[in-house]
């Protein structure tokens, strides 16, 4: 099924007259890794952010469940929020410094549900649960944990409203090798767990080949290649997919 | 014997983040340092000439010796006609390594011996990096090129003199990876062509794998496992380097859960009592939590810190991992 339909999308920044992201279209089906490779300033996080209206469009639809998202009120869309959720890269810069893991996480409670503060507390520690992190973590403040707890925070945050969709902005790119194995296992034993579908970002082809269906190449804003993971990295057939994976998985 | 380092041990703060390292590089040769963030590898390659900041670091035991000649008892002097001569770094980020209102030309000018200075070998420096398409402008300046082209830059700067050693930090974590290709291939060709001696410090396994001929692994600042580069990968040794092995992701394995090590690294502020990586090890025993292991020589001739390490058992293990 076609969870999110985008056509001829495009965003332009003005100052520069550079289309970031250059009028493209594709699909993301339901319970998929639909992953998206290209080199820094190709793009690929613009787009991410369009699809969320986290930023201004200026041409294109995007639909979700046959809605066209960029076309329904500010109202609305913070509704759709409780289904469309994303990770960012730099769990440091994407949590408060100043309010602690239990707040930060109660505060998706606050605003898409109306619960009493012992029912918002049960599900903060569930959800720190369901990302292995008890209770203790509670009255820590983000600067207070390692790189890979501070991740599994902003995954908790993005869990906690139950999305069926989660946009990865390369999740695991500021961390260690053996925290980014961590992580990308959590990420995929949730996945599988609750059906969900993610649109997975990053600039490192062995990540995307590890763990996604599909794949996205993008250049200068466009797509150069779309297809399965095996047929990009086994049979490339653009030149600039080839040289990514030559230069990858060598 | 390029380069010989004995017993070192390093403190910032008074907290010892290198505590105790042997490490050498023959002639020609490529080691690579690989631990993870904070594992004191870059410290190693900082106190090869003595360039921990002395306000918060002190080298407090070892020696470094470069060719025989202990480089730590040098004064200020005699540690200047090492550095950059017959020493030189590339870190991590070339833009912030050169001087952003000098040119490029000059700046090559200034890493050359005084004689050696003459544009024909700026020029020819720049043309064995691959920058032969700058290599006739004076005025370049290096925000002017790509971060490709500044690692070049970089490079270029490094083997001007022709050094006994180069110490190589980092050199392609902040780029692209079609660029850190071409630089990876680039050094390569260097190493070939010039027989440098490379230390190669990195936390990314795959390009370590690349260009050493050795491969040192850190933890918690001592060396878990030493062993050349086919047995690292085929037949890791310490329970350690066996999760940073299983922690690369790869299309041959995927879909395929990894094969993780548990938990963070430990603050050198505190540190575990016994083996340092117990907490995090699948295949601790009592006596793990009681004794620092030491370095002991394995069964495909390297060393291991890991007391279980001729145990049978602990072979299959890692084979079935």
């Amino acid at each position: 099924m076609e969870l999110l339909k985008v056509r001829k999308l495009k965003k332009v920044f003005p100052k520069h007259k550079v289309a970031a992201v250059d009028g493209v279209d594709f699909s993301i089906f339901k319970g998929e890794i639909l992953g998206l490779v290209g080199e820094s300033g190709c793009g690929k996080t613009t787009l991410s952010r369009t699809l969320l209206r986290l930023t201004d469009v200026h041409e294109g639809e995007v639909f979700y469940r046959g809605k066209d998202l960029l076309k329904i009120s500010h109202e609305k869309m913070r509704g759709m929020r409780k289904n469309l959720q994303i990770i960012f890269q730099d769990p440091y810069m994407s949590l408060d410094p100043r309010m602690k893991i239990g707040e930060i996480l109660e505060e998706v409670f606050l605003i898409h549900e109306r619960l009493t503060a012992l029912e918002r507390r049960k599900k903060v520690v569930e959800i720190l649960e369901k990302v292995g992190l008890g209770e203790v973590y509670l009255r820590r403040l983000p600067s207070e944990v390692s790189g890979g707890e501070r991740q599994r925070v902003g995954i908790a945050r993005s869990l906690a409203t139950d999305p069926e969709f989660i946009i990865c902005d390369e999740p695991v790119s500021s961390l260690d090798i053996s925290v980014q194995a961590q992580i990308l296992n959590l990420l995929m034993d949730i996945q599988k767990k609750k059906n969900l579908t993610y649109f997975f970002i990053s600039h490192d082809l062995n990540v995307i080949a590890s763990i996604c269906d599909r794949v996205i190449v993008m250049k200068s804003g466009r797509f150069v290649e779309i297809g399965s993971c095996e047929d990009i990295f086994k049979n490339p057939q653009h030149a600039y997919t080839r040289s990514l994976v030559d230069s990858s998985l060598a | 014997m390029i380069l010989e380092i004995k017993g070192l041990k390093v403190s910032y703060n008074d907290i010892e983040v290198v505590r105790g390292v042997d490490l050498s590089i023959d002639k020609g040769e490529c080691v690579g340092l690989v631990g993870e963030s904070g594992c004191g590898k870059s410290t190693i390659g900082l106190s090869i000439t003595k360039l921990i900041p002395r306000e918060k670091g002190r080298i407090d035991a070892g020696s470094i010796l470069l060719e025989g000649k202990d480089i730590l008892s040098l004064d200020p002097d005699g540690l200047r006609t090492i550095r950059g001569r017959r020493i030189s770094y590339v870190f991590q980020d070339p833009f912030s390594s050169l001087n952003p209102v000098f040119t490029i030309y000059d700046q090559l000018k200034e890493a050359l011996p005084g004689k050696e200075n003459t544009e024909e070998v700026i020029s020819g420096i720049l043309d064995s990096v691959g920058l032969s398409k700058i290599a006739g402008n004076k005025k370049i300046y290096p925000h002017e090129l790509s971060g490709g082209m500044q690692q070049r830059v970089m490079i270029a700067m490094a083997i001007a003199s022709n050094p006994d050693l180069l110490v190589l930090d980092e050199p392609t974590t902040a780029l692209d990876v079609t660029i850190q290709n071409q630089i990876l291939e680039l050094i390569m060709e260097l190493k070939n062509k010039m027989r440098l001696s490379i230390l190669f410090i990195s936390h990314d396994l795959k390009t370590i794998f690349r260009l050493s001929d050795k491969v040192t692994v850190m933890y918690a600042g001592r060396i878990v496992e030493d062993a050349s580069k086919e047995n690292i990968i085929s037949q890791p040794m310490h329970p350690y380097t066996m999760g940073l092995v299983g922690s690369i992701p790869s299309f041959e394995h995927r879909k395929e859960r990894f094969n993780a090590i548990e938990g963070n690294a430990p603050l050198f502020s505190d540190l575990p009592r016994g083996c340092k990586f117990h907490p995090r090890c699948k295949f601790r025993i009592d006596r793990c939590l009681k004794e620092e292991p030491q370095l002991e020589e394995t069964s495909n001739g390297g060393v291991s810190r890991c007391i279980r390490v001729k145990e049978q058992f602990f072979d299959g293990a890692i084979k079935s991992t």
